[in-house]
């Protein structure tokens, strides 16, 4: 008897692993064990997951597989305390060991806490075997909480500093953003467990990206490009995530709601840091290219601010109805951060940025169809098109908004049914624009950009202090008003 | 013999962001020390106390010694000379070696042994040692001393402070002048030099902190109980606040530089409202008016910046809580009006503007701030000099000999 399996962008998790041999996750230190814990429990099968820390108690708690206690003859598994130059050490002696995990695969994806002991000692090590074989490193970490102290929060400088300079992208995130969330319980284990899954959530859909498999596919190159940008510590945080998993029977606009209360993203201050956002939408086969083209135009609409926008979808036959719906935003804009050594929670002005984001293009079609007829809620499946109560948005939906989502269009062909876009109407409180009516920009007057220019001291070498250019003029860095 | 009556000459030279100087004194029969005269000129392509162009600096280095050579009417052969830049790094290390004489005498030797290994104490990669500073010894019991030679104990340990810096860019720096036939016997640390100039015994004793605030680094000394405690070099100085004057009133850097020297203020006075201060045109230059405010807000802003930035660090030393001593400024960038008072505000101890201890010869440079370094270099080459044993007989004759091929520019 002959047994059918499926193959192509439609197979399972079974008949073809999602990342074969070429994107490795590598959790190190405690922080990155939970993440890879969280990946284990409720990411995709079949992933390529290993877990480093000195800490036995850590290791033995994990589920992952591949997990490895080092400095066991030194520390007999009572990890570093802290002390980075022990960290060093034990990572030195271990390099041996060490070196095996960089060998077969194309892409390493290094979780780490910023500003922890081992982890950071095994990403510098890491990140340098990495590149030394030739794979793509990329490093997602998490900034300390404020309270943690300022020693800690200069460690974590510093290791986003070193990680910059090395990796490939890095995604920093910070714990301070889930202080700022009144609605989230004050229970510091559940604070670290929602960091933990958020972060998994985007390894998930980092690894989705760079794999390159899937209905639409983004590449390395859109990641690098949105976190690849900044080269020491001249901003820190430069990457917030969304996520949002539902049934294929909730509404487009449940699933956004839900998306926009999010953990990280519910301060408002965030979005105006933002200016660019991956999103990764994965499901089972019913999903449509019409569904991710609902998805993407209901959260462009439910935006305050213009960001260029890069889509990913991929199938997942493992999700039995379920949809998940990944956003990995990103600011690119440097924003220095303040002397005191400050996250850069306050909004500042960004530049404007590039509308397409790495090898993505822009899909016509979509575009004209936007701007004939903005999106109006609509289910992912037409069977869920029931009753969904009308939630008022936040935010005006902006006439034919000129960013489109871009989407990068999948060579291979999709044997299903062509999909047709459905006639979605225009929205009841927008005036349809008349084409023949000239269209005025209205004058903005606004702050000049921040030019950094370091003037007598362009050919000498920098003055770094907590991440400012001490070169670049104090007023301009601390926005002092001078008066001509 | 000829050589015999040859006079003790010594040269102290500094190449800084701002210029080029050259001290020439003579240490007398007696011990003490006459500044002869002084050679200086501007630095071109200088910053931050690291040569961006090799040949402009060292022409202006050559400039410097001939300056004070015609000045001085004396052949430079060697020089001390300054060392600076913000690739500077010290720590406080110490070394203990085991007594093994009869009696736990501690001897000359066993000195010897704790200097050799300071001087062996690994660096970081690249990196070159440029001074292993004597803090103090500790005996077995307890007991901290200067001069251990007599006493017993059964280990010495002592405890340094260690400055090193970049190999490569130390000596790019000693190779400008020693292609220039010119001999670079030692060379000291800008701030360490300085605090030779400023400070007292008692001063140090009682704890000090020299701040000389240069041209293009602010490098600063701190002192407690005699002993060097603490060293640092912010690759910040007075150009910065000159380039900040350029950047925000759009005027050219010379007339910045002046409007710096004479109107400029770092403190932020109240009653300035509205006033300006007028520009007087050029030939390419329209005159202008320019708000004192907007001119005060920029250099308070960054004076500001290097103080608490200085002040960070100096915390984060060991020796900060217990310091009880006076913060003093020295420096070309010091004679910046309201520096005091600005001092004052950020540090939380006394501040006051370094006055160089007397000397005798020129007077005429006993009043700069900016040449505090190159005269406190000068006081410590007379103390290395009054350390090391004349040379005698045929060593004598080479350096005669050696003074002569050099004045000849030979070697």
């Amino acid at each position: 008897m002959i047994e059918f399996t499926a193959d192509g962008p439609f197979s399972g998790s079974k008949a073809d692993p999602l990342f074969p041999d070429r994107v490795r996750i590598i959790g190190l230190g405690h922080a990155g064990a939970s993440v890879c814990d969280q990946l284990v429990l409720h990411g995709r099968p079949g992933q390529d997951i290993w877990v480093f820390d000195t800490d036995q108690q850590t290791i033995e708690a994990s589920v992952v597989p591949n997990r490895h206690l080092l400095g066991q003859n030194t520390l007999h598994g009572l990890g570093c305390s802290g002390d980075l130059d022990l960290a060093r050490e034990i990572v030195r002696q271990e390099s041996g060991r060490l070196a095996e995990t960089m060998r077969g695969c194309d892409f390493v994806i290094l979780v780490v806490a910023l500003g922890s002991s081992t982890g950071m000692a095994l990403a510098e090590h890491l990140t340098q075997t990495g590149r030394r074989s030739g794979a793509k490193v990329i490093a997602i970490g998490v900034q300390p909480f404020s309270f943690e102290g300022w020693a800690r929060r200069e460690r974590s400088i510093a290791a986003i500093a070193t990680l910059r300079a090395e990796c490939d992208s890095v995604l920093v995130l910070s714990h301070d953003r889930l202080e700022a969330n009144p609605s989230l319980p004050r229970n510091v284990r559940h604070s670290f467990h929602i960091m933990h899954q958020l972060v998994a959530q985007a390894v998930q859909a980092l690894a989705q990206v760079v794999c390159k498999r899937g209905l639409i596919q983004l590449s390395f190159a859109d990641v690098r490009s949105l976190y690849g940008r900044y080269q020491g510590t001249e901003a820190l945080e430069n990457c917030w995530v969304a996520h949002v998993d539902g049934d294929i029977h909730d509404t487009v606009e449940e699933l956004i709601e839900k998306l926009f209360n999010g953990p990280l993203v519910a301060d408002e201050a965030v979005w105006k840091l933002i200016d660019h956002a991956i999103v990764a939408v994965s499901g089972t086969r019913d999903l449509g290219l019409s569904d991710v083209q609902e998805m993407v135009s209901a959260f462009q609409q439910r935006l305050q601010t213009d960001i260029a926008i890069a889509t990913s979808a991929s199938l997942d036959d493992e999700q039995h109805d379920r949809v998940r719906m990944t956003v990995l935003l990103a600011m690119t804009a440097p924003i220095p951060s303040s002397i005191n050594g400050k996250p850069n929670v306050e909004p500042a002005k960004t530049q404007p940025v590039p509308r397409l984001i790495g090898d993505t293009v822009p899909l016509p079609s979509l575009a004209a169809k936007k701007a004939k007829a903005p999106v109006a809620a609509k289910s992912v499946t037409p069977k869920a098109a029931k009753a969904a109560p009308q939630k008022p948005a936040p935010v005006k939906a902006r006439p034919a908004p000129e960013i489109v989502p871009t989407i990068a269009i999948v060579e291979e062909t999709i044997d299903e049914e062509p999909v047709a876009f459905p006639d979605l109407g225009p929205v009841a409180d927008e005036e349809p624009m008349e084409d023949s009516a000239p269209r005025y920009i209205e004058a903005k007057q606004e702050e000049m950009q921040f030019e950094a220019t370091r003037g007598r001291f362009e050919k000498t070498h920098e003055t770094i202090y907590r991440g400012e250019n001490l070169d670049q003029p104090t007023f301009r860095r601390r926005r002092l008003a001078i008066q001509l | 013999m000829f050589w015999g009556k040859s006079r003790n000459i010594i040269a102290a030279l500094e190449v800084g962001s701002t210029k080029v100087a050259v001290a020439v004194g003579e240490i007398r029969p007696d011990g003490t020390l006459a500044l002869l005269g002084i050679g200086e000129g501007p630095s071109g392509q200088v910053r931050k106390c690291e040569i961006v162009d090799f040949e402009v600096a060292q022409g202006c280095v050559r400039e410097a010694l001939a300056a004070a050579e015609l000045k001085t009417d004396v052949v430079i052969a060697e020089v001390y000379l300054a060392i600076s830049g913000a690739h500077l790094r010290s720590s406080n290390t110490r070394v203990t070696t085991a007594v093994q004489n009869d009696g736990d005498e501690i001897t000359q030797d066993d000195v010897q042994e704790v200097h050799d290994m300071a001087a062996a104490q690994p660096l970081p990669v690249d990196h070159a040692i440029v001074h292993h500073l004597l803090q103090y010894y500790l005996l077995d019991d307890g007991s901290k001393t200067d001069n251990p030679i007599g006493l017993a104990s059964k280990k010495l340990t002592a405890h340094f402070h260690q400055v090193y810096g970049l190999a490569t860019r130390l000596q790019t720096t000693i190779r400008c002048v020693k292609e220039l036939s010119i001999e670079v016997k030692n060379y000291a640390l800008s701030s360490y030099a300085s605090a030779q100039a400023v400070l007292t015994r008692h001063q140090k004793q009682a704890g000090a902190v020299v701040i000389n605030l240069g041209g293009g680094v602010s490098d600063y000394i701190a002192y407690q109980h005699g002993a060097v405690v603490h060293t640092g070099v912010l690759g910040v100085g007075g150009d910065h606040l000159t380039n900040d004057i350029v950047s925000g009133l759009k005027i050219p850097y010379a007339k910045a530089e002046l409007l710096k020297k004479t109107e400029g203020s770092v403190i932020l006075d109240p009653n300035d409202g509205d006033t300006t201060i007028t520009l007087p045109g050029a030939y390419n230059f329209e005159e202008r008016n320019i708000y004192r405010t907007s001119l005060n807000t920029i250099m308070q802003a960054r004076q500001a910046e290097i103080f608490e930035i200085i002040l960070d660090d100096l915390q984060s030393a060991q020796f900060w809580p217990d310091f009880a001593g006076t913060i003093y400024l020295t420096g070309g960038a010091s004679q910046v009006k309201g520096l005091v008072e600005l001092g004052s505000q950020v540090f939380p101890c006394p501040v006051e503007l370094a006055h160089q201890s007397p000397f005798d010869g020129d007077q005429n440079y006993g009043r700069r701030p900016d040449l505090s370094t190159l005269l406190g270099l000068l006081q410590y080459a007379r103390q290395a000099e009054l350390e090391v044993p004349a040379s005698r007989g045929l060593a004598r004759v080479g350096q005669s000999l050696k003074k002569a091929l050099a004045s000849m520019r030979v070697i």
